[in-house]
């Protein structure tokens, strides 16, 4: 089992996952944009803004995705000291932060004309803005300390302290009078959307998980290349 | 029919400045990426070919990655 998970396994994977979401993914690409941009109907209040809703909710969902899982890793990490979990979580940390920015901008570009305003310091908007924080404070500390135990330490703990923002992030809408709308999709109980939206959203979200994978296996693959050449200099 | 996907009801500007930074930001983003990642694969080939013989076949002997780069890039060669 443990032989499986050995670096030279893990990079034939990794380059076989690459080719087959290669593969898919523009086919899946053009689904998710002709359902998003022309057979969605247009929303009964917000017209064809709605649209929007397609590249923001999936990249808000996995902003918030990539942290919890960074979280996570870095408990486990903090705990078990698994080498790998450190490579993991700088792997996905950029990911994360692309999309938090994504969902910020593209929120902010929906907010106006539904709203009439691009931004407002309600408790929805400001814990994304927290998040992003916390995303550039993760990455900082890869970039600017050295020493890998240290890095793993303040990391984590950076990565602790800003998954407290995550439940905020969540229950934001429902805790306080935000300007934002409440959740539409429900994992227990219904779901407000009607069909014909949830399934480009769905195929969408599809397109922006292959498009994390993508990114994440191929950092993933030059962490595994760069200890490699490290212990080539071993030799 | 074109003019109206194309403003959506006056919507248009915000739908496509929204999938068009989406577009553009990930695009940039993964060609940073990709482009890294093969500078390292480069860098990895340069160091394996800058050693000395007998380091070079111990290090291809023993490593299964170092074999798998070198494949993949005579390949694209």
């Amino acid at each position: 089992m443990f032989k499986f998970f050995s670096s030279s396994n893990v990079y034939s994977l990794i380059q076989k996952l690459i080719n087959f979401i290669n593969s898919i993914f523009f086919l899946i690409l053009i689904i998710g944009l002709t359902f998003a941009l022309h057979l969605s109907p247009p929303d009964y209040v917000q017209g064809d803004s709605v649209r929007i809703m397609y590249v923001h909710v999936p990249a808000a969902w996995l902003a918030l995705a990539c942290f919890s899982s960074i979280t996570f890793l870095s408990i486990l990490n903090f705990i078990f000291k698994i080498r790998n979990f450190y490579f993991i979580n700088k792997s996905i940390a950029p990911i994360g932060l692309l999309f938090t920015c994504l969902a910020i901008i593209t929120g902010s570009l929906w907010g106006q004309p539904t709203w009439g305003t691009w931004w407002v310091w309600d408790a929805r908007l400001t814990s994304m803005f927290v998040l992003m924080l916390f995303y550039v404070f993760y990455i900082l500390a890869f970039k600017l300390l050295r020493k890998e135990e240290l890095i793993i330490k303040v990391s984590s703990i950076i990565a602790i302290i800003g998954s407290i923002n995550i439940p905020i992030i969540k229950y934001s809408v429902e805790w306080w009078t935000t300007l934002h709308q409440p959740a539409s999709i429900k994992i227990i109980g219904s779901s407000s959307i009607h069909p014909a939206m949830l399934l480009p959203l769905l195929v969408m979200l599809l397109v922006f998980l292959l498009y994390g994978a993508l990114i994440f296996l191929m950092k993933y693959k030059t962490e595994i290349i760069r200890i490699k050449k490290k212990n080539l200099k071993r030799l | 029919m074109i003019i109206k996907f194309i403003t959506m009801n006056g919507h248009g500007i915000y739908v496509w400045f929204s999938f068009s930074i989406v577009f553009i930001s990930c695009a940039v983003f993964y060609l940073k990426t990709r482009k890294t990642l093969r500078k390292y694969e480069n860098d990895f080939l340069v160091d394996l070919q800058n050693l000395p013989a007998e380091e070079k076949n111990k290090a291809l002997g023993t490593s299964k990655v170092a074999q798998q780069i070198l494949a993949a890039n005579s390949k694209m060669n």
